[in-house]
């Protein structure tokens, strides 16, 4: 269809104020926080900001018809492109749709719609005692809609796991514009296994499947105490070895992060005051729950680290806990300050790999860097195997940039050589759908039938994914 | 100027990850909830202004110009980034290609003439007072202004018939010994719009033992120009401010307005006059320059003696120039709490941006309603009966607010109400 027509039919559709139009508007809609959308500017044809499943459903239904691609979005923080149009067509920004529907306390969960922020939604079921566990490290700007897309996870998901472990049911406009209700039309069960999962098919389905617009979530009651254990070790293999003995005293921890010797210098480049100790690795473990176990979990991490580590620290004392865990939550700012001309970029930063390569990875990411000739800061989820690298790079230098894209290349065949995963939490979106064959193998023909037997024109999201 | 000489554009720019962080910290994506008003999307324009992406054409300057300046985004981001500045820096890229002859007469002719912002503010009280304002609005010749004009003409509701400048002589001497001879930068909003403010601060600097000293040859500190796109001639208002100042053996240079002392600062200045010699000369103006609520407390180390009762529910907000751009949040709650029978009340969010934002105002009047609204909101929940800030353009802004929404409360500086308790002080 010719572009102003598409506009033209959309605004008459929708309204004027649901839909942007101007080329200068629709700029903005090129870009996720993605390198690749730093290297290429792809601007949609028109965006739609829907504020009711009425609206998706329209866009949807005259999408269908005239063959165009649609991409939807949440907030832009995603780091894999998968926002972002590859060839025009309708961009949906569902940020603005941020309703919180229903909170059912009674049965632990709460119904949401797709623009709702990750740490609004949690302020406001704090009131009632409750959390929603998964905690991004863009909790402050993510919407739910996009955690559930891309299957978030982030610092507590060694305990509480991804977002699929708490979705009970979506709505979903389908490629062609029906709408269907999955985990049951009325269910408010917790446990339902009624039908194939379909709930399970549209989480981490990056908008290739259809859009979501509410989300029923099942929610947990708030632990009542939490604890900071900070181990300091001269030898990188003994922090996973510090981990495992943790996990067989019949621990598990809400979240255990690692810092290596590159992000513990950059976290001291950036804020001296936080002065973390020279060493090959800190690990920090965080326990949640009531204060007697919370006690004993704490100062039983505390006896096992003390084997191995040169210094261990532990606290329930909240200005002591932030003060010993500032220095992982600066991480990511910090990695860009190692270099004053340089730039963090996201390429190549969520692999994951068994608990037992995470120092083999680190090693050997440290030593890509190098072969390379770019600086990489790593940290990361240790807990569950998820490495973050971030390389710093001059990202307006062309030489850089094309050696950056090798070394993140070679991290993605480390992370399956090592038997893990190009990506553990950000998703695959437009950058690393090239590994799905080597990932998945015939699998990834399954998931090409599933996609065109809702799909057939090949309208949502197209280029992601697979 | 080429948009990529601009020392934060060649620096910074490259290093927004488009993490989102900005986003849901900005007080006008709050309203518009899009990402063509998102900071990062500031970043991304003046980078594709930077790159001939696009080009700079007033369509894109009306993009940028959906910003207070109010410099939430920046300290909030994680990669250190001075969204503000590259925000003005790319105004001020793209208003050379494309001027305004209107802007530059009042912003370069009217602006810079303290003579003539004069004669503005006493045609303006003749307005007002005259009732020509409201014959003029009930005959619907207001809607007759160009753009927000016409319902920002409002706010200028309660213009005082004589300015500052008209009502305190040059040098004002102490009362008692002289112990310091200080230098007042009037800002001209406090000098055209609240010049009570002014005789407050003279009243109480000169109780104080200062000899204050009004430079009639200083101009405006610029900032209204360079957040128009004239960099240029904020940058002429500031080389003759350096002049006029460092030329008067003075100890110490005040001002009690938020944005006058952000824009004064050393790291604004360096920024301004980068590269033009100036160095030496704002080392010096800056090394004894003071926002009068800090300059009481650490200069003249006042406390409390023999203040009246002022019986009183104050609640304090935060102006944005003066919190987020300078750190200076206790010092005026310090001064508010030193006053008996003085209840200070923190309003929710005291640091939210209230939109007045200067000229923000008269040229996005209904966005900038907007964000007044959640304001005024924390505001009604404290039960203040008075509301304290420091910065002129808050106050016209809060003063709308006030009238708009029906509620009972001067809007004051923390220096008015000192002065009102009496001004017997200990000086440590």
């Amino acid at each position: 269809m010719e572009r102003n027509a598409l506009k033209s039919h959309l605004k008459n559709m929708l309204g004027p104020d649901k839909v942007l139009t101007e080329d200068l508007d629709l700029l903005y809609y090129s870009y996720d926080s993605s390198f690749l959308t730093k290297l290429q500017m792809v601007s949609p044809d028109v965006v739609v900001l829907p504020r009711s499943t009425e609206d998706v459903q329209k866009v949807m239904q005259f999408a269908f018809e005239h063959r165009i691609p649609v991409t939807p979005r949440g907030a832009g923080t995603g780091e894999t492109g998968g926002s972002a149009p590859l060839s025009g067509g309708i961009v949906l920004d569902l940020s603005a749709w941020d309703e919180i529907v229903e909170v059912d306390a009674a049965n632990m969960q709460v119904t949401v719609r797709p623009g709702v922020i990750h740490s609004d939604l949690n302020d406001h079921l704090a009131a009632y005692n409750m959390f929603f566990p998964p905690d991004p490290g863009s909790s402050k700007m993510c919407t739910i809609g996009g955690m559930v897309a891309n299957n978030a996870s982030g610092l507590r998901a060694v305990k509480y796991g991804c977002t699929e472990q708490y979705v009970l049911g979506l709505e979903v406009v389908l490629p062609d514009g029906r709408v269907i209700t999955t985990g049951g039309m009325k269910s408010k069960a917790i446990k339902n296994v009624s039908g194939l999962n379909l709930t399970k098919l549209f989480v981490g389905s990056e908008g290739v499947l259809g859009v979501i617009t509410r989300i029923r979530l099942r929610c947990f009651p708030k632990p009542k105490s939490r604890g900071i254990v900070m181990a300091v070790f001269d030898n990188l293999d003994d922090a996973p070895a510090t981990v495992l003995e943790v996990y067989r005293e019949g621990i598990l921890p809400s979240g255990i992060e690692i810092l290596d010797s590159s992000a513990i210098r950059a976290v001291n480049a950036f804020k001296p005051h936080i002065n973390l100790p020279d060493a090959e690795a800190i690990l920090l473990f965080e326990v949640d729950g009531n204060p007697p176990s919370v006690e004993w979990e704490g100062t039983t991490i505390v006896k096992i680290a003390e084997k191995r580590a040169r210094q261990v620290e532990w606290s329930t004392e909240p200005k002591r806990m932030a003060a010993l865990w500032e220095g992982r939550s600066v991480t990511a700012a910090a990695a860009a300050r190692v270099r004053p001309d340089g730039s963090r970029i996201f390429a190549g930063e969520d692999i994951a790999v068994p608990l037992s390569g995470v120092a083999e990875a680190l090693r050997r990411i440290r030593a890509l860097g190098e072969k390379h000739g770019i600086q990489v800061v790593n940290y990361g989820h240790i807990g569950d195997g998820n490495v973050h690298t971030a390389p710093v790079i001059d990202p307006e230098n062309p030489a850089e940039v094309e050696k950056v894209m090798e070394l993140v290349h070679d991290i993605h065949l480390l992370a399956i050589e090592l038997q893990g995963t190009t990506t553990g939490e950000h998703g695959v979106g437009a950058v690393r759908r090239e590994y799905a064959r080597l990932e998945h193998g015939p699998a990834v023909d399954v998931m090409q039938s599933i996609k065109k037997a809702l799909d057939p024109y090949n309208i949502m999201n197209p280029g992601k994914l697979f | 100027m080429e948009l990529q000489q601009f020392p934060l554009v060649k620096d910074q720019l490259k290093k927004c990850v488009r993490c989102g962080r900005c986003r849901t910290v900005c007080p006008i994506f709050a309203e518009i909830r899009n990402e063509t008003v998102a900071p990062r999307g500031h970043v991304f324009m003046v980078q594709a202004l930077r790159d001939n992406k696009v080009l700079p054409e007033k369509q894109v300057y009306d993009r940028l110009s959906n910003c207070l300046l109010c410099e939430t985004c920046s300290i909030n981001c994680p990669s250190g980034i001075d969204i503000h500045e590259l925000n003005k820096a790319a105004r001020s890229f793209i208003y050379k290609k494309n001027p305004s002859m209107v802007k530059d007469l009042f912003l370069d002719r009217v602006w810079t003439n303290p003579t003539l912002m004069r004669l503005g503010g006493l045609a303006l009280w003749t307005f007002n007072k005259s009732g020509l304002q409201k014959a003029a609005r009930s005959l619907g010749l207001t809607k007759l202004l160009p753009g927000d004009l016409s319902q920002a003409e409002q706010i200028m509701q309660d213009v005082p018939r004589r300015s500052a400048r008209s009502i305190l002589p040059e040098i004002n001497p102490p009362r008692g010994e002289k112990k310091l001879r200080v230098g007042y930068f009037l800002g001209c909003g406090t000098d055209l719009f609240s010049p009570s403010v002014a005789v407050a601060t003279v009243k109480v600097l000169t109780s104080l033992g200062c000899e204050v000293i009004i430079p009639r040859d200083m101009k405006c500190c610029g900032l209204p120009h360079a957040a128009n796109g004239k960099i240029d001639s904020a940058r002429d208002l500031m080389i003759q401010n350096l002049k006029v100042f460092n030329s008067l053996n003075l100890d110490y240079i005040v001002t009690d307005c938020g944005s006058c002392s952000s824009a004064l600062s050393e790291e604004s200045l360096k920024l301004l006059l980068v590269d033009q010699g100036y160095d030496e000369e704002i080392e010096k103006f800056c090394s004894r320059l003071y926002d009068l609520n800090k300059f009481l407390l650490e200069v003249l180390e006042i406390s409390p003696r023999e203040l009246s009762s002022l019986d009183m529910k104050v609640t304090y907000h935060d102006p944005c120039h003066l919190a987020k751009a300078q750190g200076i949040r206790r010092e005026p709650r310090e001064i508010l709490r030193m006053i008996p029978g003085l209840e200070l009340v923190e309003m929710e969010d005291s640091e939210r941006c209230c939109g007045g934002s200067g000229t923000f105002s008269m040229t996005h009047y209904d966005l900038s309603m907007k964000v007044l609204g959640k304001k005024m909101d924390s505001i009604a929940r404290t039960g203040a009966n008075v509301i304290a800030t420091c910065c002129p353009s808050c106050t016209m802004q809060l003063k709308h607010g006030t009238n708009l929404y029906g509620y009972a409360a001067p809007v004051k500086h923390p220096v008015e109400l000192l002065a009102e308790s009496g001004t017997q002080f200990r000086q440590q």
